[in-house]
């Protein structure tokens, strides 16, 4: 523990919530000009948390401690998580933080828990939705790891630390490897932050709800936390595909000019792959659950051929 | 020291074999656990003083026949199984204290103490070992000490299946583990374990014998099949230790032959590699679709055998490779994944046999809401369920990410062929994990969460306070090797640059303490309990409409049905010849249980078929078997006067 890694721990962690609602927010209305809707406005998001921060809590008669627990734990969660994907600027951390396969799993227990959660009530909704997040859960993680593992194989590290010190200091991308991998990534974000054609978030019809149906149950300030830690997942995944595809202005220092230049050009990045994110959901049609194995089955394509040119090179 | 240590824990568990047997009464069975416990920490003692100094000390026990000595020593390698006993043996025998009152019969009551003892004396024998012989002899003392135990409840029809099924499984791996050590001593003139640098075509046959020999015994697919038969027929205390211990002996035992080995080859590596592979996957695909809780926990312990192969595998492939640290990674991983599956598995079975003792049924879809009506046991049973889905900071999660980290560090290794091989046993062992995590939520959620779905789960009541505290004792183990692990680690010498848990950890619980006094402060902090689920407006609740064990897999079960291979046929037959209108048919769903109806009868049918013809021999009559006696000579004459 050192002075500039506190210092990061306050910085990264406060920018990352702090930006984390705005891009939501921004995908809803890059969605919303696709389909000819005005949308909400950009702020839209951080009202409607203030909002249901200040509601009461409703919990079912037939939940237990799980469910008063788990939000809170996965909110946690996931801000350790971002500690190990540096935006503002690359500290000196200690050992471990960083590590890749710590940070896939720290992933896995805001599924657990939120998969839990989703079983807790006894509503059959929930059930619906943890018995397929974890099934589909299941059949992405050969891909997330083989991308990640990709990621090691071309930059020879297993810490996003090293690894984006190495891409931010050179101007294109370190291998033209890295673009194949940024495709595995890009599906990797599609379906974990639940988006079409895997999980349609702004849907609450029982046929096509994964991650929505899990949530059915929460209410006021545990509803406000689950919202946010989503949120945080989206940005920490989208920073994870922008530092390895385009880490121009990330700093390894820490100045002040430095970090004002690392946040604004990350914001800049992330509010256009937000874009992106938005126009891809608007383009294409959800698919049928069982489709999505071969959905998968792409990313998984994309990172292993990734590894076979660097195996065969 | 060393000697007064083990000497006293053999005394000890001695003790705890006869004095249920001289003196039946329930004190002696107390005294009987006990002493296994106070032997635990004998040998608590023991391993941590051989770990930690390095010391490899000889006891020369008995000698029976010149030449026939039984030798125990221990070094490094038997010192960290012998810790992996220590660690279970006293939350098991805590537990059993009281569930073992809660069988039928006194005399059974009795022999279960007495054969608890004597099969933890027997495990504890063959990690000691020091030659050939004393393991063989221990090692089928542990075998049948353990069969005795899954016949505990005999007279019910499943479980004679189950136990001769365990039966000639046990006798197959002894079987082959005596081939196998018959070939080593015919190179070596020696039945001591040492180190052997004979050339590795001579050590083809022992390494695929005692392969098969230990792989049947730890229940590597596709020898896994004994498991889900005895582990649910055993009891549960019984099945903890078979699941957490025996097991780990059996790799022990493999460990031991290969670590002696200088000249090991690399289509070894690649076969225990993808042997380990195959049988976490399949393990952990066959345990999804299972609705009986401990069958469950059987396929599961095939599914984290499987893993501990992956990691022995990989340590012979960097090994040979020549990437030493990446060798020495993986068998620590290996290791200490053996040692961490003993500590959840156990406490798993535990946790599931208390939850059998409440509710009478072994049934998933019989419980529910059992959070309410077992906290504790609700509370001990989510550690170990965290720490087998593998997640941070829990141990289970620190042993799988070395493996994970030896993987992707090989990019280091020269041979291309080798590694397209690891990334597809990659990609196998992340989907392993994956599915173990949802293996867990459904048998965590469906078990204790939402209502009860039958009677039987209605009426549980949280089981007596020793079943509780012996599951605890496991349950802080559990929960310390995961947030000490690079701690552990590196006071055993081996520093591999993993993770802190332990910093891990305290961030975490940092950062939940941080969320939740900030959002208590954060506006009015009101909460309301409302009178039911949402349910699109219906107003009551029933059990009937939660989510089921069998629903919740459903999913899985259709992604991977092939593996499954369920065979759905059907009829149909029509009224016109449009084929439109439909008069009639049938359908059918047919489960094939592939090892068993495609490997294993085929082989039984064959022998049933042999001994048959074979059994026409005998007669009775004592002249016809001179007769064969004398024609078995003038073969042997003949045979060596022409072909010796």
């Amino acid at each position: 523990m050192n002075a500039s890694f506190l210092l990061f721990t306050l910085l990264n962690t406060g920018f990352i919530l702090l930006v984390s609602p705005l891009f939501m927010s921004l995908i809803k209305k890059v969605k919303a000009y696709a389909q000819g809707r005005k949308g909400p406005r950009l702020l839209q998001n951080y009202l409607d948390l203030r909002k249901l921060m200040q509601k009461e809590v409703v919990y079912s008669p037939n939940s237990s401690g799980i469910m008063r627990i788990a939000p809170y734990l996965n909110l946690a969660v996931l801000l350790l998580a971002s500690l190990f994907v540096p935006v503002v600027f690359i500290p000196d951390a200690p050992a471990g933080i960083g590590n890749i396969i710590v940070f896939l799993y720290l992933l896995a227990i805001e599924r657990f828990f939120t998969a839990l959660c989703g079983l807790d009530a006894g509503s059959s909704f929930g059930g619906m939705g943890s018995s397929r997040l974890m099934s589909l859960s299941a059949v992405i993680e050969p891909t997330m790891v083989i991308a990640f593992a990709a990621l090691a194989y071309v930059l020879r590290t297993v810490n996003f630390h090293e690894m984006f010190a190495i891409t931010a200091g050179s101007t294109i991308p370190e291998s033209p490897t890295l673009t194949l991998i940024s495709i595995s990534l890009f599906i990797i974000i599609i379906v974990e932050t639940g988006r079409i054609p895997v999980d349609n978030p702004a849907t609450h019809l029982e046929l096509t709800m994964m991650n929505e149906a899990m949530i059915l149950e929460q209410s006021g300030k545990n509803l406000a936390l689950i919202e946010l830690t989503h949120a945080v997942k989206q940005t920490i995944l989208m920073a994870i595909l922008i530092n390895v595809l385009v880490p121009w202005g990330l700093v390894t220092e820490l100045t002040f000019a430095g970090l004002a230049v690392s946040c604004l050009y990350f914001l800049l990045k992330a509010s256009l792959l937000a874009g992106l994110i938005g126009l891809f959901e608007s383009s294409i049609a959800k698919m049928r659950l069982f489709r999505l194995p071969s959905f998968y089955m792409m990313a998984f394509f994309f990172s292993a051929l990734t590894i076979l040119m660097e195996v065969f090179a | 020291m060393l000697e007064a240590f083990i000497y006293s824990a053999v005394i000890a568990l001695i003790t705890g074999t006869v004095l249920p047997l001289l003196y039946r009464s329930k004190k002696s069975r107390k005294a009987s656990f006990g002493l296994s416990f106070v032997s635990s920490i004998f040998l608590l003692a023991f391993a941590g003083t051989i770990l930690y100094t390095g010391k490899e000390p000889v006891f020369s026990a008995i000698r029976f026949l010149p030449g026939l000595d039984f030798t125990l020593t221990a070094d490094r390698l038997s010192g960290g199984f012998i810790l992996l006993i220590a660690a279970v043996v006293p939350g098991v025998s805590i537990y059993s204290v009281e569930y073992v009152e809660h069988a039928k019969s006194e005399a059974r009551k009795d022999l279960q103490a007495a054969l608890t003892n004597l099969f933890i004396l027997a495990m504890l024998m063959v990690v000691l070992a020091g030659n050939m012989v004393c393991f063989l002899v221990f090692w089928e003392i542990m075998s049948l000490s353990s069969l005795m135990l899954v016949l505990h409840d005999y007279f019910l029809e499943e479980n004679k299946k189950a136990g001769l099924f365990y039966f000639i499984m046990t006798s197959l791996s002894t079987a082959f583990l005596f081939m196998g050590f018959i070939s080593l001593f015919k190179l070596t003139g020696s039945a001591e374990f040492g180190s052997l640098s004979y050339p590795a075509n001579d050590l083809t046959l022992p390494f695929l014998c005692l392969f098969t020999g230990f792989g049947i015994k730890a229940g590597l697919v596709p020898f896994h099949k004994w498991l889900p038969y005895a582990h649910p027929a055993a009891p549960s205390s019984i099945s903890a230790l078979m699941s957490g211990v025996m097991l780990k002996v059996a790799i022990y035992g493999f460990l031991r032959f290969l670590l002696s080995i200088s000249t090991p080859e690399l289509w070894w590596g690649t076969l225990i590699l993808i042997a380990g592979s195959l049988s976490a996957v399949l393990g952990v695909i066959y345990a999804v679709k299972e609705s009986d809780i401990k069958r469950l926990l059987a396929y599961s312990s095939i599914e984290n055998i499987g893993i501990i192969f992956t990691g022995i595998g990989l340590y012979l492939i960097f090994k040979l490779e020549g990437i030493e640290s990446l060798a020495l990674l993986s068998l620590a991983g290996a290791c200490f994944h053996a040692f961490n599956h003993a500590l959840f598995k156990s406490l798993l079975f535990l946790g599931a046999g208390s939850v059998v003792h409440a509710t009478g049924t072994r049934n998933i879809e019989a419980f529910g809401g059992l959070i309410k009506r077992m906290p504790h046991t609700t509370t001990l049973f989510l550690i170990a369920s965290v720490s087998i889905a593998g997640l941070p900071p829990t141990s289970g999660f620190v042993s799988e990410m070395m493996l994970f980290q030896a993987y992707f560090y090989s990019s280091a290794l020269p041979d291309p062929l080798l590694k397209v091989l690891l990334i597809i046993t990659l990609s196998v062992l992340a989907l392993t994990s994956a599915l173990a995590a949802a293996l867990f939520v459904k048998l965590f959620g469906i078990t204790f969460l939402a209502l009860p779905r039958t009677r039987c789960a209605q009426e549980a009541t949280e089981v007596p306070k020793p079943m509780l505290l012996g599951e605890a004792v496991l349950a802080i183990f559990c929960i310390l090797s995961g947030l000490f692990s690079s701690r552990i680690l590196a006071l055993l010498g081996f520093d591999l640059g993993i993770p802190d848990m332990l910093l891990l950890g305290l961030i975490l619980v940092g950062t939940c303490g941080l969320v939740w006094i900030t959002v208590r402060n954060s506006g009015p902090s009101k909460t309301r309990i409302s009178k039911e689920t949402w349910g699109c407006g219906i107003l009551d609740q029933f059990p009937t409409m939660e989510y089921t064990s069998a629903g919740f897999s459903e999913p899985l079960v259709v992604i991977f049905k092939k593996i499954y291979r369920t065979e759905i046929s059907s009829t149909r037959t029509y009224s016109d010849t449009k084929e439109s209108i439909f008069n009639s048919g049938t359908a059918r769903i047919h489960l094939i249980k592939f090892f068993e109806e495609r490997l294993y009868l085929p082989v039984a049918y064959a022998v049933s078929l042999i001994s048959s013809q074979v059994s026409r021999m005998q007669n009775g009559k004592l002249d016809t078997y001179v007769l064969y006696v004398f024609i078995a000579v003038l073969t042997l004459m003949t045979f060596t006067r022409y072909f010796a």
